[in-house]
């Protein structure tokens, strides 16, 4: 492994032993390559590989951060050595907590896929893969994204605590044309898993094919069944609010919400899960050193915790969840707790209702009372009776957030890993039938 | 790092076959406060610099970027990169090429009245801390249980090199304050706003936004909102919606189509494709006589400004829609090929390690000649819908959604009762082809655009004149 990156962190954060009371070093190497793929065929290739160093410096309860893409070091000298200035000119953080003691901690295995490094230098084999898989169940146009990189992340903290991981991560997502109808479907994984990249052009092209026939629908309240995409999507948002950064700062469903609290449907579940070496998102350690765990942050429906680092524990009472960011924790991984139905089982339950196989563009009103709309894109179908009957085009999930995970009603098994451009954070999602959902259109 | 250096990169990609190279040296500075109910958390730095290169090579368009900045490193990201391009080579069916251009050569730079450094850190504090105080001193009968904001001071610098002759040098200084409340009534719920403001220049800026004053004024009004908003009226009626709103309006509507690599198909798995077809330009009618809307990176001050875009072409501005009708693209040099047109210089990278790709700069509706008083005089019953939340718009740009925070009704030809959360909600065309009316108050108001894979967030700003829409219905949130 790169033991040279720990060594590079050990020796800047000798430098700043003299400066600083407490301080973390973290540096990120990147080996990345993503193609593009346009109307069937390559269209851009891009590769980077670069250094990205973060620091955490403290002085006298002041908090400071650094962040630095460069591989001057003299450059992440400097400037910590500029920052101290200000030690003597502004206020202690209102978040300052010592950075924790340093525990053990299991390291996680297998989370490097030797392939993903053939594949960097050579992603021809994936991207003939990803069209011909999608190409072959009859669509007319391909479009898409996939991305391979080897991540090596390093960190050094002051309270003694040195990490090393490298890992794979292989992110693939296709957007399918046929006639005016459109799919799309992602995976993420740590793993090529050809398997699941070749299932991400068959079901973009189902769905393609399935709303070729166009159907209305009038603005109201409807049953809707939430593709893996779209839960991934909205289930991201709500890992967000569980950071109790934004509980803290005003951008939450659960600034008035207690631990135990009912938030969903008993039938909710959502676990932060960084030991998951299945997604990319996985890590034995966060920010400060401290060992990451799985945990229910909803428990079948019941508020079980936030997302911690030192800091926000420290302001709210409670012991770091391993999901620093210094400054704001962060989900690892989502896994969303399945259930005991289908996705065929649930269009027989929808008597007049819609399957949203993909959205974006989610926006709140209110973040505290969780007011939002998101629009679906590809096929958004209409059912009737049990049957799928026509696909009624670009419409509008306008609801609040708490309603939507209070109306959850089915979950099925299978569950799809998937990260693409609306879900950035790794997620293991199923699909979900929610009562009673506000769908709008424009007016006229 | 020097030119030749950068010279060095292009010449050799091209001595290994490269039909075009492009070498970027960019240099991204930020320092970002952040407060949380008028606290300081924390002190933040960040510098991004480093090399991205462009090669078009086996008819593969490669980007390639790299912060290893010694030669020895930098041929080898072309090596690398190249390589990369020879295996996928077979997967490109339509070769690529650029128009041909006049490319600049020069430099350009965003003067500034104060310096960052003429405010010492802990007096920059001192304003930013009496956004808050202001706000829990300006209202009475609602709680403010959180205020969160954050101050960036943001310097870009870029030297661009290519193999058909472009040499750019740019530095542009930007500002931007954000600031999020929430307000609270134990019988009323809460209400929440955002507030930014962001431009090109250095702290000269904070005097003529005089945040603080503007923060205590919209306070009061918001309260109003809060307390005594009622629903907007059920039946259709005029809507006039604000400069605030008009320019996210005309950013997602008419900004956003009009990008030429969208309409090609680019986008299509990540922000979607566009309504806008190649052979709309010059032809399809959007909207009515009100429907003109302009692109213009050249606007001294804003917070898009560039006088020269990343693939060296002169910046200039640019009718997106003239008189309704579909006017000009956004175009970068690819695809002012493929439309048989000249590049108007829209190519722009967040970082050295993002491709250059279409974005827009500042976008805005043309204004009138009216007053607001006369947008509304005759008006009967209506809407005034002065501020936003939430918003949405579809893949295709044709479904729009903006919810209203700050709104009233209008009575008579005057302002009259606030109005809680109003949807406006409708298509492109109904937007377009709905103004009866524009005034004469052109604002602008900043935002961070995003797009691309990885995604890329630029400033921009958007604006507009207040605009009057004729028998629109309008909806309620949840």
């Amino acid at each position: 492994m790169s033991y040279e990156l720990l060594s590079t962190c050990s020796a800047i954060a000798s430098k700043l032993a003299t400066k600083y009371d407490e301080f973390a070093v973290m540096i990120y190497e990147v080996n990345n390559v993503m193609s593009k793929i346009i109307n069937n065929q390559i269209a851009l290739n891009l590769s980077r590989n670069l250094y990205v160093i973060d620091l955490y410096l403290v002085r006298r309860k002041r908090i400071f951060t650094i962040e630095l893409s460069t591989s001057d070091l003299s450059q992440v000298i400097k400037l910590s050595d500029d920052i101290s200035n200000y030690v003597g000119l502004i206020k202690e953080s209102e978040l300052y907590s010592p950075l924790p003691e340093v525990k053990p901690v299991k390291p996680l295995s297998d989370i490097l896929d030797r392939n993903v490094e053939n594949y960097l230098n050579d992603p021809r084999q994936i991207c003939e893969l990803l069209i011909n898989s999608a190409i072959n169940e009859g669509v007319d146009r391909v479009a898409g994204t996939l991305s391979l990189s080897i991540i090596t992340k390093a960190l050094v903290g002051s309270n003694g605590f040195e990490g090393l991981e490298r890992g794979s991560e292989v992110t693939a997502y296709l957007r399918v044309f046929k006639d005016d109808s459109s799919g799309q479907w992602a995976y993420g994984g740590r793993s090529a898993d050809l398997r699941s990249l070749e299932e991400v052009g068959r079901k973009a092209a189902h769905y393609a094919l399935l709303g070729r026939k166009s159907a209305s629908i009038t603005p109201g309240r409807y049953d809707v069944i939430l593709s893996p995409l779209v839960v991934g999507n909205l289930f991201e948002l709500v890992a967000m609010m569980a950071s109790a950064f934004y509980v803290l700062s005003g951008f939450s469903i659960f600034m008035d919400v207690k631990q135990g609290d009912k938030v969903a449907s008993e039938l909710v579940t959502l676990i932060d899960s960084p030991r998951d070496i299945e997604l990319p998102g996985s890590t034995a350690f966060d920010d400060e050193g401290v060992e990451t765990y799985d945990k229910e942050v909803i428990s079948n429906g019941t508020l079980k915790t936030l997302l911690h680092n030192s800091k926000t524990a420290s302001k709210l009472g409670a012991i770091s969840t391993g999901n620093a960011g210094w400054i704001v924790p962060r989900a690892w991984n989502i896994v969303i707790g399945t259930g005991d139905s289908g996705e065929d089982e649930m269009i027989k339950e929808v008597k007049n209702g819609l399957l949203i196989s993909n959205n974006w563009y989610t926006r709140f009103q209110n973040y505290v009372e969780g007011t939002f709309s998101t629009v679906s894109r590809d096929a958004a179908l209409l059912i009737r009776n049990g049957e799928v009957v026509g696909n009624v085009g670009r419409v509008r999930i306008a609801d609040s957030l708490r309603r939507l995970l209070n109306n959850v009603r089915l979950i099925s098994r299978e569950y799809y890993s998937i990260k693409w451009w609306e879900v950035t954070v790794p997620t293991k999602a199923p699909y979900m039938l929610v009562s009673d959902i506000n769908i709008t259109r424009p007016f006229e | 790092m020097s030119e030749d250096l950068l010279n060095y990169v292009v010449d050799y990609a091209l001595s290994i076959g490269a039909k075009y190279a492009e070498a970027r040296y960019q240099i991204d500075e930020y320092f970002t406060l952040i407060l949380r109910n008028g606290e300081l958390i924390s002190v933040n730095k960040s510098v991004s610099e480093g090399v991205g290169i462009r090669i078009l090579h086996s008819n593969v368009l490669t980007f390639a970027a790299t912060n290893k900045l010694s030669r020895d490193e930098l041929i080898n990201t072309v090596k690398t990169a190249v390589g990369r391009a020879r295996a996928l080579s077979h997967l490109v069916k339509t070769p690529i090429s650029f128009s041909e251009e006049k490319l600049g050569r020069g430099s350009y730079e965003v003067k500034v009245a104060k310096d960052f450094n003429s405010l010492s850190v802990d007096e920059k504090l001192d304003i930013l801390s009496d956004l808050h105080r202001s706000t829990t001193t300006s209202v009475k009968e609602v709680s403010l249980p959180v205020t969160y904001c954050e101050y960036v001071e943001h310097v870009q610098r870029k030297m661009i090199v290519n193999s058909d002759g472009g040499y750019v040098i740019g530095n542009v200084p930007r500002l931007s304050i954000m600031f999020n409340l929430v307000m609270s009534s134990k019988q009323k719920g809460s209400l929440q706003r955002l507030m930014q403001w962001g431009a090109s220049g250095g702290l000269e800026l904070i005097d003529l936004w005089r945040p603080v004053q503007s923060v205590e004024d919209e306070v009061r009004r918001l309260e109003k909102v809060l307390l005594y908003g009622v629903e907007p009226p059920k039946e259709p009626v005029d809507v006039v919606v604000g400069s605030e709103v008009v320019g996210l309006m005309v950013h997602e509507s008419a900004g956003h189509p009009m990008e030429a690599d969208r309409i090609l198909g680019r986008e299509a798995a990540q922000a979607g494709e566009s309504f806008i077809k190649p052979e709309h330009v010059g032809k399809f009618k959007v909207g009515n006589e009100f429907a003109t809307v302009v692109e213009d990176p050249t606007i001294p001050g804003s917070f898009g400004y560039y006088e020269y875009d990343d693939e060296c072409v002169k910046a200039r501005a640019r009718y997106l829609y003239k008189n309704g009708v579909v006017c000009e693209p956004l175009h970068n040099r690819q695809t002012a090929k493929i439309f048989n047109t000249r590049s108007n210089g829209a190519s722009r990278s967040m970082d050295y390690s993002s491709e250059p790709i279409i974005r827009m700069s500042n976008t805005y509706l043309k204004p009138g000649g009216m007053s607001f008083e006369e947008l509304i005089e005759d008006i009967r019953l209506g809407v005034y819908i002065k501020s936003y939340m939430e918003w949405n718009i579809d893949d295709i740009r044709w479904n729009q959604r903006y919810v209203g925070l700050e709104s009233y009704l209008i009575v008579n030809g005057e302002l009259g009762q606030p109005i809680r959360n109003p949807v406006l909600e409708l298509t492109t065309a109904g937007f377009y082809n709905g103004i009866s009316g524009v005034d004469k108050n052109l604002a602008f108001y900043p935002g961070t655009c995003g797009k691309g894979d990885p995604s890329q967030g630029v400033p921009v700003w958007f604006g507009g004149p207040n605009v009057r829409l004729s028998n629109i219905r309008l909806g309620v949130t949840v």
